[in-house]
């Protein structure tokens, strides 16, 4: 048995109408009549209903036209057209088709013809009314997910603070653009006890929600207490490999191909000693007083790859006017339209250009350069921009 | 996306067949990479030749392979282009894979340690 459906019945002949109506009442679907086609345009419009018979000729708007006008309503769901036609109307069928009718049923009151037209248009009315219900569970679903997202992408906002503050004679500065929703990339710097400086910053391989996950989860793992243990040695003295270490333990020993890159150093404020530990983070830029760019670091393993990898300390000399720049791999590898990546080079020349810019504003030129390089189009990895400067004491 | 070509004893030498290896095929590169080793590869040389770019989700399914390999065998890289080397180089991966210059000389040394 087939679902009752209502049919608007579009059609000036009283008699024709009668009958029309009292066989669809009989086939358990319900008639609803119009004199003309006005006034089955009218019900189209409010009875939701989707099938619609009509007869072509009708005083004030005939079949063609009502058809046209149903066609250029915005409904919500599609109405399926019947035309009614006289014997021998074949060259207004093209035309009818063309309008946008979907089938014709001649007036010869064959009640098994009205009978399997009916049947058609019912089963194609099910058929899409199936198909708008599984569209709007997608796009509920969808929207869930979306605000899921939205939600995590909120919560690693908070983890990841433009910072822009002085620690102990250094100001540090940092913009972060996810290429996301949610980001690999996670950072952080702390003041430490004895005028000492800790600052870290991570990539996670990949992007999207599965590296976003490892990411917060780090965020939330290194907190200043936590940078303070694991990165002083026995002897007090820094150890910022000891921290890296003590991460790939934790980090690799789940069975799956995520790593992260790291760089993590303590810098003493008083005197610009740093030590450091590259974990395959790129190498930061450092411009001297002078303006003279070098690269800091000759590299390391990834954290999470290997639990057998070791971490070595580096120092450098960090002097009064000096400016470090730490740039996520998105920096370097941002393609223009040509696929042409800025490369680790460029970068290096436009931080050697502006290291006398507002430190503040230092990471905003460099996101900004790297914008104008892409042509405006979205990175396709996170990008993490940290600019530390020695201020002259 | 895999191609392969076999050479004497048991060596098997991979091309990725992509000239980007990134987020959106390595996924696909590890597991067919993975399915040649659960079909008994396990001497394989990985050629770079014909690939200008790998990021970390690319370098996440070599060493995603290596592991799967283990103790059985042996993975080797050859025909890395500079702006891979030095990725390796940064990564210290120039410690975890042999790198050679060609496929020639992959297989070669290859051989010669079996």
């Amino acid at each position: 048995m087939e679902m009752p459906l209502d049919i608007i019945v579009a059609e000036d002949n009283l008699v024709q109408r009668t009958y029309l109506a009292r066989m669809i009442a009989h086939l358990g679907h319900t008639a609803l009549v119009a004199e003309d086609g006005i006034e089955a345009l009218k019900l189209v419009q409010t009875s939701g209903a989707q099938i619609l018979i009509t007869d072509f000729d009708m005083p004030k708007m005939n079949g063609l036209e009502l058809t046209h006008a149903v066609r250029g309503l915005n409904l919500d769901h599609y109405v399926h057209i019947i035309m009614l036609t006289g014997s021998g109307q074949s060259e207004t069928s093209a035309e009818a088709l063309d309008t946008g009718v979907d089938d014709f049923l001649t007036k010869d009151n064959d009640p098994s013809r009205l009978k399997a037209r009916i049947h058609v248009a019912s089963r194609l009315v099910h058929h899409a009314r199936e198909q708008q219900n599984q569209h709007r569970i997608l796009k509920e679903i969808n929207s869930r997910i979306q605000e899921d997202l939205k939600a995590a992408a909120d919560a690693q906002r908070q983890l990841l603070p433009a910072i822009h503050r002085d620690i102990g004679g250094i100001h540090v500065s940092s913009a972060f653009v996810p290429s996301a929703m949610v980001s690999g990339d996670m950072f952080g710097c702390f003041a430490l006890p004895q005028n000492k400086l800790g600052l870290y910053a991570v990539d996670v391989s990949g992007h999207g929600i599965h590296a976003s996950l490892l990411s917060v989860a780090i965020g939330h793992l290194i907190t200043p207490e936590f940078f303070c243990n694991a990165a002083c040695g026995k002897d007090g003295k820094p150890d910022p490999a000891g921290l890296v270490s003590n991460l790939n333990q934790r980090f690799s020993a789940a069975d799956n191909d995520d790593y992260f890159t790291m760089f993590c150093a303590i810098i003493d404020t008083d005197t610009g000693h740093m030590d450091f530990c590259q974990a395959g983070y790129p190498s930061p830029t450092y411009v001297d007083a002078t303006g003279q760019a070098t690269l800091v670091g000759e590299g390391g393993f990834p954290v999470g790859m290997f639990s057998h990898f070791s971490y070595e300390n580096d120092v450098f000399a960090f002097e009064e006017g000096g400016l470090l720049v730490l740039c996520s791999d998105a920096a370097g590898e941002a393609e223009n339209e040509h696929g042409v990546p800025f490369g680790r080079g460029m970068l290096c020349s436009v931080i050697e250009q502006n290291h006398q810019s507002d430190t503040d504003a230092l990471p905003d030129i460099i996101v900004q350069d790297l914008t104008e390089w892409r042509g405006g189009r979205a990175l396709e990895d996170d990008l993490t921009v940290v600019a530390l400067k020695r201020i002259n004491s | 996306m895999i191609h392969t070509s076999k050479y004497p004893p048991h060596i098997v030498v991979v091309r990725p067949g992509v000239e980007r290896l990134t987020a959106i095929n390595s996924k696909a590169f590890k597991e067919e990479v993975i399915a040649l080793i659960e079909g008994g590869a396990s001497q394989l040389v990985i050629d770079f030749k014909e690939v200008s770019f790998l990021d970390s989700s690319g370098l996440g399914a070599l060493t995603g392979v290596l592991k799967r390999i283990g103790h059985r065998g042996d993975l080797v890289v050859c025909g890395l282009n500079n702006d891979v080397t030095q990725m390796f180089k940064i990564c210290r991966m120039d410690r975890v894979f042999k790198s050679y210059s060609d496929v020639d000389a992959a297989v070669q040394a290859m051989s010669e340690s079996l």
